[in-house]
Order: C-alpha cells, then structure tokens, then sequence
C-alpha cells in the first residue's frame, strides 16, 4: 500500500511534467509566483519565492492587504515587513494564470502573427532579444526574475516600479487629466508612455508607444508600434498582487484580449538568505551565450 | 511494477516540481540534450557573474592525450545559491565530475546539470535550464 501511494504520487508527477514539456507557448511561463507542491502556500521565506528555505517562517494565513496612513492600498513593503514581489515569470495566456486566461488557439491572432509566433516557437526562442540582454519590454516586465517594488509618490503624482533584472524601471505618471503624448510626439520605447489612475483599490495604467524591438513574453507573442497595454493591478492580500492586461494591437491580433497571474510577495532575498531586498542583476555583465546560439 | 520503476516515477516527480531556474535565455536556444556531456577534469578558472555562473575545466582525452578547456554555464549565481553554492564552492586545482549537455554549435562549451566534486563527492545542481522548454520564463 505504501508503495503504492508513492507510485500514484510519482506517476501524478511524471504527468505534470509531461505536461508542463509539452505545452505550446508561454503558458508553461504562467503561474508566476505560484507556490509548487509542498511550498509554503503564502509565498514565504524559501528559497526564492517558492519552497521553505533558511530563516522561512512557518507559512501562515496571508496578512491583509496593507494601506497607507490615508487608506490608499500600499503596493510595496509595509513598515517593519520587508521583500519585494517575485516577479519569476507568468503569461496571459494559459491554465497557470488567472482563471479566465485564454488558450492558444482562443487568442485573437492575426495570420502573420501566428506565422511569426509558430516560427519563433520553431527556432526555440533563438531570436529572443532578451537572450541577448535587451530590456524586457511590455508586460514582460513583469516575468523577469530578481525582484520588482512600487515606490509610491503621491506628492509626486507618480509611481515608479523597479526591477532588480538589469535594474530597469518603469514611471507611470497620476496626474489627473493627463494625456498620452501624441502619436507624432512619441518616442517608441520599451516601456512606453504610461498613465495611471486609481479605481477603487486597483491600479490602473493605461500605456502606449512601444517599440517592436522586444518580445512581450517569453514564448514570444508578436506585436505592433500599435500595441496599447491596459494593465490592472490589485493586492488582493498582502502576499498576492493580481496582474491582469489587456492587449490591444490593431496590428497584430483582430480584436483586444486580456489575461493575467498573481504574484507573490517574497521575504527573503533572492538567493533565499534574510533580509527581503532585491538584488542588482545586469544581463550584460557576462553574457556569453548568444555567441553560441544555433538552430536546429 | 518493479521497485526500480516506481524509483524512476519518483525521480520524474521530483523533477517535475523543482524550482524554476530561470535562464535568461531558452535552453534550446543553445544546447542540445541529445549531446549529453560526463566530462572530468580539474578547474581553471571560476566566473561568479552575472547572467550566468561559469567554471572551466581541463579535460584530457584518455586516447590522444589532448587536453581541451571547456566552459561550462551554471545557473545565475542567485538562483545555484539556493542549491548551496557559494562564490568559493569550486577553487582552481579542483577536480570536478560534470554531468550536462554540449553546445549545439560543437564548441567545448556546456551547459552543467550537475556538479559532483571528486575529492568530497558532494554533488550539487547547478541550475541547468533544461527541459523547460523554449518559452518557459527567464
């Protein structure tokens, strides 16, 4: 009996994996911050954001989701409880993310950009600009590993969000009645030209003028200089920050289509030590790889 | 069903669920896992960088003599910490058994799955990337 249960255990596992080799794009990016079998389910402590390491704390029920002083929600570290979102990976598209993300064959591609898609897919993300140390572009922000804080300026009328990968960063700007810059006015950018604004306890940022020159997501999704991102963030306790967008590309997908995944708060470092601080990673510090890129 | 297999169905699970290592890059953008690597030779120099932790390694050929110099990737020095590494886990003069995969280009240059040193056996994961697949995320 005993041995049967590890069997079923170990044959359940053997699935997963299968499955998880086996799926067509970005999707096996999905789940970001998703605690694994056995992890900590509040994404505590561990070794990287997922699985109990040195100094994790017992995992426990997730605190609320904190607010400031004038009950705007804090998006970053509260007083006295350092870490930083665990911004590991994650996809619109696919089982791993939010319940509503839309498969494969749902999202509205144009043919191009499906042929683009497929053949990306084909050469095995040989042609990811990000391999070669470019910025991670779009919401791709987001699925980079080393850690990402909002750093909340309301005197400002500004948030920033910064990235430990190549410590990039992002400016959404909250004016009130602020307007995106005009389309001759634009310099396309990786990160565009981004405006928010609050809906209740969501962060909501409304984004255009990006550059072609990134993939949005790893598996490698085309787009347009058309490409309007609306993102929607919301800390739906202190451990969890839900990331939905909606992309709209006139030129590359036929009608706009959203999807998400949660985040997680992490505590410890990157490497899993105390301390809860991101750390400085720079992609072109010993970059030695794409030298040896190779199809198949 | 034999003992062996339920082992084998236990070592898949675990692979199944380990942590991402979160290559910058796909792995079959560069390696191929049908080129599989056991190599053993003494290290010659340690690179604890960024994208990617790299040791190289002296590997004399048993029916030639030749002695070639392969570079071999790691995972990022933050993601192989969680696997017990340190800056100082490998010095020069050491000799190291490296199980992994070869370059698709032919090159003496590998991706490592796992370190195993010869004077302790302490083996360690070094953070390969493998069987993620092309679009798994960095």
């Amino acid at each position: 009996m005993r041995i049967g249960w590890l069997g079923i255990g170990a044959a359940v596992g053997l699935l997963t994996l299968s499955v998880s080799e086996s799926v067509p794009v970005a999707q096996e990016a999905a789940g970001a911050g998703q605690p694994v079998a056995g992890a900590p389910a509040q994404g505590r402590g561990g070794r990287g954001a997922r699985g109990g390491g040195r100094g994790a704390p017992a995992a426990t029920e997730s605190k609320p989701t904190p607010r400031w002083p004038d009950g705007r929600v804090n998006l970053s570290q509260a007083p006295g409880i350092k870490g930083f979102w665990n911004v590991a990976s994650g996809s619109p598209i696919g089982p791993g993310g939010l319940p509503g993300n839309l498969t494969l064959d749902q999202v509205p591609f144009q043919d191009w950009a499906r042929a683009l898609y497929d053949y990306r897919r084909e050469r095995g993300g040989l042609d990811d600009p990000l391999a070669r140390c470019q910025p991670a572009g779009g919401m791709r922000f987001f699925t980079v590993p080393n850690g990402m804080e909002f750093i909340d300026q309301p005197e400002l009328s500004r948030i920033f969000i910064i990235d430990g990968e190549n410590r990039d960063w992002r400016r959404i700007a909250m004016e009130p009645g602020r307007q995106h810059p005009s389309e001759d006015e634009l310099v396309p950018s990786y990160f565009g030209d981004s405006i928010g604004h609050w809906e209740g306890d969501t962060l909501v940022v409304d984004t255009v003028g990006y550059n072609e020159k990134f993939w949005f997501i790893r598996g490698g999704l085309p787009h347009t200089r058309f490409m309007h991102l609306i993102e929607r963030f919301t800390r739906t306790d202190f451990d969890t920050l839900k990331y939905e967008v909606t992309i709209d590309d006139k030129g590359a997908y036929t009608r706009p289509w959203s999807g998400g995944w949660n985040i997680k708060w992490q505590y410890t470092n990157y490497d899993g030590s105390p301390g809860g601080e991101i750390h400085e990673y720079f992609c072109i510090d010993n970059e030695r790889d794409s030298q040896h890129f190779a199809g198949k | 069903m034999t003992r062996t297999f339920y082992v084998v169905l236990i070592c898949a699970a675990m692979a199944a669920t380990r942590e991402a290592t979160l290559a910058h890059h796909s792995f079959a953008a560069e390696y191929d896992g049908n080129k599989p690597l056991n190599l053993k030779g003494a290290v010659t120099k340690v690179e604890w960088t960024n994208p990617h932790a790299y040791f190289y390694i002296d590997v004399r050929d048993e029916q030639t003599g030749k002695v070639t110099n392969w570079a071999l990737e790691m995972g990022a020095p933050a993601v192989i910490q969680r696997s017990g590494w340190t800056r100082t886990t490998l010095h020069v003069g050491d000799v190291v058994i490296v199980e992994g995969s070869q370059a698709k280009n032919g090159t003496p240059h590998g991706n490592a799955r796992s370190v195993t040193l010869a004077s302790t056996g302490q083996r360690l994961g070094a953070g390969s990337s493998q069987g993620q697949g092309p679009a798994a995320e960095p």
